[in-house]
């Protein structure tokens, strides 16, 4: 899977991630002999040499930029280097050091040990060895209800979850295609209005990317007919979704469709 | 970020690596701030000058830089770690000093003249009203937005040298006239002199962050407002300030519905008393930032005449073009203490020397601790004197 986000400083490698979850400051943050976190930065012992190293945002004093430079003459240097949002100090330091640097990557799609490729000519994040999938969520309303279908023991994935309905795309398939196939065979509902259709967003669960394309629809009835893929349904006021043991995303695929 | 032909040529690489890399990272940061384009500077001011800062890691990009690269506007010089020819005196070690003179060097190569002040602006650096500059050390660029009007972001030294390579810099922040609007008016009472409005900056920093202080109550002179300068960017991130009847942007802005504060006596002890760590200094050290010349001919007129006695040793930081308009005040004032140009009580190691430093400055004050290892008593400049008369 390729993530696109922005070129800040040039350059391309190709090394294991490594995942700080919170802001990074490179003075006091890291060792430059060793390349190894300082006990501030949340993951005290994980060396960063060579590695791409994955973090929301830099924080700190100025110096920090030289802290990189200092990194690179002792050769303890990261390969390349994600943010969430650049800001001026590790920025600085990237460009100085020449370590690839690419941002507005959502950080949340990434886990420790990933195999990934930073382009910083490209600005472009590329995930090796990971599955993607490309599935459809449809939120079905009726007078102001939503529909969570509660998913049997016979699917693949999430088991036993509330979710709205949702399916495979198939290769030759549009999504919209697929949207309204689903609803009819999961709801037996025939007919029912798309009213929207949400911005795809992109989930990791279970070991794979998930590209959901959400969509809304209106259906004409409150008559359900499930299939063996769901064991319950239920009519819910929209804002009692969180009450639910609900399969990952479902909040932001409701998101993108409001 | 629009780039013009010429620029993007830069970028490629078509004028060699030093410029190549000082246009990557103007890009780079021109980007982080949404910059809409490039915009011609005037002047820049560089930091990043202490080998204690920048270590070798810092000296060998200067010197990969100044392979190809010269800056195209004129640019000057944070202090360095030590007095580039007294540096014996003040107990530095021969290592240091060999690295240090070598990034001197090299930043000489780059056509930066390197008078090493934190008050360039007292040293034939003064951008006018409107200008847009580059300029790194927080003191002198909030100086020189607040007082004279010229245009700079908060730069780091990397960015600044990158602007002075290239002759431009990103156009965001406060180089738009909208984004220099105050954000809080304070009402100072009772402040009488530099040492007290060092006081007022400091609470004030801490207060606003990064916003833009309006006050009244106060009628500072240039000596008071490099005060606050300094005060408000050690204690806050203020990268400029209005001052009602003084400084030339005050009438510019609508006041109306803005967050109010007041400082007074009791604020500024509370300032004073915070930033006191220690008891007795054994190192006074006035200049930060660097005596102006009016300030070096107070203290002689106030020395003059006196004996000093033993105790604390005493220094006095200013700049090579303050002291040369200063020759016999100058020698007043060796009578008490060191003379040091080039360099300050925090980018020296003076750690090495000293566990416990006197100052009058709040910038000091709250850098001596993590930056020297200071104990620290922050005082005024008389009754620090005092200790030696």
């Amino acid at each position: 899977m390729i993530m696109r986000g922005r070129s800040i400083a040039r350059g391309r490698a190709t090394a294991t991630l490594l995942l700080l979850d919170r802001p990074f400051s490179f003075l006091g943050g890291v060792d430059v002999h060793s390349g190894m976190l300082s006990s501030t930065s949340g993951a005290e012992g994980a060396v960063i040499s060579e590695t791409v190293f994955a973090f929301p945002i830099g924080k700190g004093s100025t110096v920090g930029s030289y802290t990189l430079l200092q990194m690179k003459r002792e050769g303890t240097l990261p390969a390349a280097m994600i943010n969430r949002r650049a800001e001026p100090i590790v920025a600085t330091g990237a460009v100085m050091a020449g370590v690839p640097l690419v941002d507005s990557i959502e950080l949340g799609l990434l886990r420790s040990g990933d195999r990934v490729t930073v382009d910083g000519d490209e600005g472009t994040v590329e995930l090796h060895d990971l599955a993607e999938n490309r599935v459809v969520t449809c939120i079905v309303t009726y007078r102001g209800k939503m529909l969570l279908l509660k998913r049997s023991q016979e699917v693949r994935t999430n088991k036993g979850l509330w979710a709205g309905v949702s399916g495979y795309i198939e290769n030759d398939e549009a999504p919209e295609e697929t949207a309204q196939k689903e609803v009819r065979e999961e709801t037996g509902i025939e007919g029912a209005k798309l009213m929207k259709v949400g911005k795809v967003q992109s989930i990791r669960a279970e070991g794979r990317i998930w590209q959901v394309h959400p969509f809304l629809f209106e259906a004409s009835t409150d008559k359900v007919r499930i299939d063996w893929e769901h064991t319950e349904y239920r009519w819910i006021e929209p804002d009692r979704a969180d009450e639910f043991d609900t399969v990952p995303g479902l909040r932001r695929v409701l998101d993108a469709l409001k | 970020m629009y780039l013009t032909r010429e620029e993007e040529s830069i970028l490629t690489g078509e004028e060699g690596a030093g410029p190549q890399r000082a246009m990557e990272l103007l890009v780079a940061v021109g980007k982080i701030y949404d910059a809409d384009q490039l915009v011609p500077i005037t002047s820049a001011h560089l930091s990043g000058v202490s080998y204690k800062t920048i270590g070798e890691g810092g000296l060998d990009f200067l010197r990969e830089m100044a392979l190809d690269a010269k800056v195209k506007v004129d640019t000057t010089l944070n202090p360095a770690g030590m007095d580039l020819q007294r540096w014996r005196e003040m107990g530095v070690e021969e290592s240091f000093a060999t690295r240090q003179l070598q990034i001197i060097d090299a930043y000489s190569s780059l056509g930066v003249r390197t008078n090493c002040t934190c008050t360039p602006y007292f040293d034939g650096n003064n951008p006018k009203m409107g200008e847009h500059v580059a300029w790194a050390e927080s003191s002198a660029l909030s100086f020189i937005n607040s007082m004279a009007g010229a245009r700079t972001n908060r730069e780091g030294g990397p960015g600044a040298l990158a602007a002075a390579i290239i002759g431009k810099t990103p156009h965001y922040g406060l180089h738009l006239k909208e984004n220099r609007a105050p954000t809080m008016l304070v009402k100072v009472e009772g402040a009488k002199d530099t040492h007290d409005l060092s006081l007022v900056g400091h609470a004030v920093g801490q207060k606003v962050g990064g916003g833009i202080p309006y006050f009244t109550g106060i009628r500072p002179g240039i000596d008071g407002l490099k005060a606050m300068a300094a005060a408000m960017a050690a204690s806050g991130s203020v990268a400029m300030f209005h001052v009602e009847h003084t400084t030339p942007e005050h009438r510019d802005f609508d006041l109306s519905g803005l967050e109010r504060i007041e400082i007074g006596k009791e604020e500024m002890a509370r300032v004073r008393e915070s930033l006191t760590t220690g008891k007795e200094p054994d190192l006074i050290a006035l200049g930060c930032p660097h005596l102006s010349e009016f300030e070096l001919k107070a203290l002689a007129s106030y020395l003059d005449c006196k004996r000093r006695r033993d105790g604390p040793e005493v220094w006095f930081c200013t700049s090579r073009s303050a002291l040369l308009k200063c020759p016999k005040e100058r020698l007043v004032l060796e009578g008490f203490g060191k003379v040091l140009t080039d360099t300050c009580m925090i980018v020296a190691p003076i750690e090495r020397n000293h566990q416990c430093t006197g100052c009058n400055s709040t910038k000091a004050c709250t850098y001596l601790p993590s930056l020297c290892s200071q104990k620290v008593v922050c005082a005024d400049q008389r009754q620090l004197l005092e200790m030696v008369l």
